[in-house]
């Protein structure tokens, strides 16, 4: 479970980013944040993942304070929160085999991995995650002979081999085609719901909220505006977060 | 029809200003370019007429040095074979210690501000050193031969490498690295798994260019006692043995052209 409470960020000018913000994902639950651009749901994330350290507030993910931690402890907790961000981010000269295996190195010690080296198991492991993104054919491939979508089923595989406990997912299809697009967010609910993941989900794409979410959070300047099943969120809502923005 | 106030407009227009104030730089630029290489042909002491009076003497030294002296090519192998010894050398030990030096020296990666400054600061002291400097060092420290040779081209290969090494991982992109960093991966891990294989080719192509640069460098080094092929042609011109010297310049040219096609076709297949 990842649960969030009480996240605030204020930066050292003084802006304020986030404001009390709440929010939990249960196991094989896929939560889409919306909000208009400079809402704070980048930020959000970035708090979550620890690379912005908030003002105050926790985020604990299956139980454990994240905010508490520091050094090898976060390290150490950062292998059970996996993020897919906008762009794949793989190492293209790897073959996609090793991009994915490499998801699995903070579980690992051995001097060996310090040198280069891939855990034999996490290779063979690497095949079973790509054969849940439907990629599997693709292993021995350089990754940077993908296309932008099987990059990024690529980047959820090295998600998987990190055997997180939570996924978050930054604007994963923002520079896919609509097919593609859709066919991500297909992926992520379904490792939701067949790996009991908690998986939270910032997106611009409306429909795709309303097409796969099981809740649907706004973010307004820096807060919670709303946090409901989709069904019960009107449009006009989310049409709103939008609409302020502009004005 | 034209008005006055027109005119005025148009003679105090910016734009128009603006060309006849860049027009005053580039002639003043001009000037002081035309400065420059005056000055540089007083301090030289240029004498372009001694080229001419002087032609018969390099006549004369061409005419000496043919036939080149092909009976002595056996005993060249050895100094060429040191030539291309002492830049291999210098390049891997070069490789060897500038890729941690250039890590720590490099802003992107580098653990703190101070290791920074410090890597940045050997990788100086290593460059602006001239390698035939570094060479005389070696020379006075260990003695004559080969040996200071290949540690005066190591040193300055140090500094050469550590730095477009530096510069290397420094434009690499980062995200795969930050992706990598947040999955909870070690920072050694991070490194070898994903900053190496990204700049992996370009490390590669750089060294294979410094070793081209290495030979030609190894070549001069002979000149002031550290072997190789340098040092025979040396000792060649002082026992005005100039059908020796042209061997030694053919076996120079076939060596240093090998070298650089061999390099280019190696880095253009990395590309």
């Amino acid at each position: 479970m990842l649960e969030v409470r009480g996240l605030t960020l204020r930066y050292p000018n003084g802006k304020q980013a986030l404001t009390g913000v709440d929010l939990t994902v249960q196991p094989g639950e896929l939560v889409v944040v919306l909000g208009g651009n400079g809402s704070g749901k980048t930020t959000l994330l970035r708090c979550l993942t620890r690379t912005l350290a908030p003002t105050a507030g926790t985020v604990s993910v299956a139980g454990r304070d994240m905010t508490a931690l520091a050094g090898e402890e976060l390290r150490q907790a950062r292998t059970s929160l996996a993020l897919v961000s906008q762009h794949a981010s793989l190492v293209k000269r790897r073959s996609v085999r090793a991009n994915v295996a490499s998801g699995a190195l903070g579980h690992y010690s051995s001097f060996m991995t310090s040198l280069g080296r891939l855990p034999r198991e996490e290779l063979t492991l690497a095949h079973k995650y790509l054969d849940e993104v439907g990629l599997a054919d693709l292993a021995g491939q350089r990754a940077g002979t993908l296309s932008g979508g099987q990059a990024q089923r690529v980047a959820i595989a090295r998600a998987l081999a990190q055997r997180p406990r939570a996924v978050l997912a930054d604007e994963p299809v923002a520079s896919l085609d609509p097919e593609a697009a859709e066919e991500i967010m297909r992926l992520l609910k379904r490792l939701a719901k067949n790996d009991n993941l908690a998986v939270l989900c910032v997106l611009h794409q409306i429909d795709l909220a309303y097409g796969h979410a099981d809740r649907v959070v706004g973010i307004r300047d820096g807060r919670v505006a709303f946090d409901l099943p989709k069904e019960d969120v009107a449009r006009e809502r989310v049409h709103d977060l939008y609409l302020s923005q502009a004005a | 029809m034209t008005t006055f106030e027109d005119r005025v407009r148009v003679s105090v227009d910016p734009k128009q200003s603006r060309t006849g104030f860049s027009g005053a730089i580039q002639f003043t630029i001009l000037l002081a370019v035309v400065a420059l290489i005056v000055q540089s042909l007083y301090v030289v002491e240029a004498r372009p007429q001694d080229l001419i009076t002087g032609a018969h003497g390099m006549a004369d030294i061409i005419r000496r040095a043919m036939p080149p002296d092909f009976s002595k090519f056996r005993s060249e192998i050895w100094p060429t074979l040191e030539t291309i010894d002492i830049a291999i050398f210098g390049t891997a030990t070069g490789v060897i210690l500038a890729l941690p030096l250039a890590i720590l020296a490099a802003a992107n990666v580098t653990p703190a501000r101070w290791v920074y400054a410090l890597a940045r600061g050997i990788i100086s002291l290593c460059r602006v050193v001239p390698d035939l400097v570094w060479a005389l060092i070696f020379v006075a420290a260990v003695g004559l031969g080969p040996f200071p040779g290949a540690l005066a081209i190591s040193v300055h290969s140090i500094g050469m490498l550590g730095r477009l090494f530096a510069e290397t991982i420094e434009q690499m992109d980062m995200a795969p690295v930050d992706a990598l960093s947040l999955t909870g991966a070690r920072r050694a891990q991070v490194f070898t798994h994903a900053v190496l294989p990204s700049v992996i080719p370009s490390l590669l192509g750089i060294t294979l260019y410094r070793l081209d640069e290495n030979i030609r460098s190894s070549l001069v080094l002979g000149f002031v006692g550290a072997g190789g092929i340098g040092f025979q042609l040396l000792s060649a011109m002082n026992l005005f043995q100039y059908q020796e010297v042209s061997l030694l310049l053919i076996i120079v040219f076939v060596v240093v052209l090998v070298a650089e096609r061999s390099s280019a076709i190696l880095r253009a297949k990395l590309g």
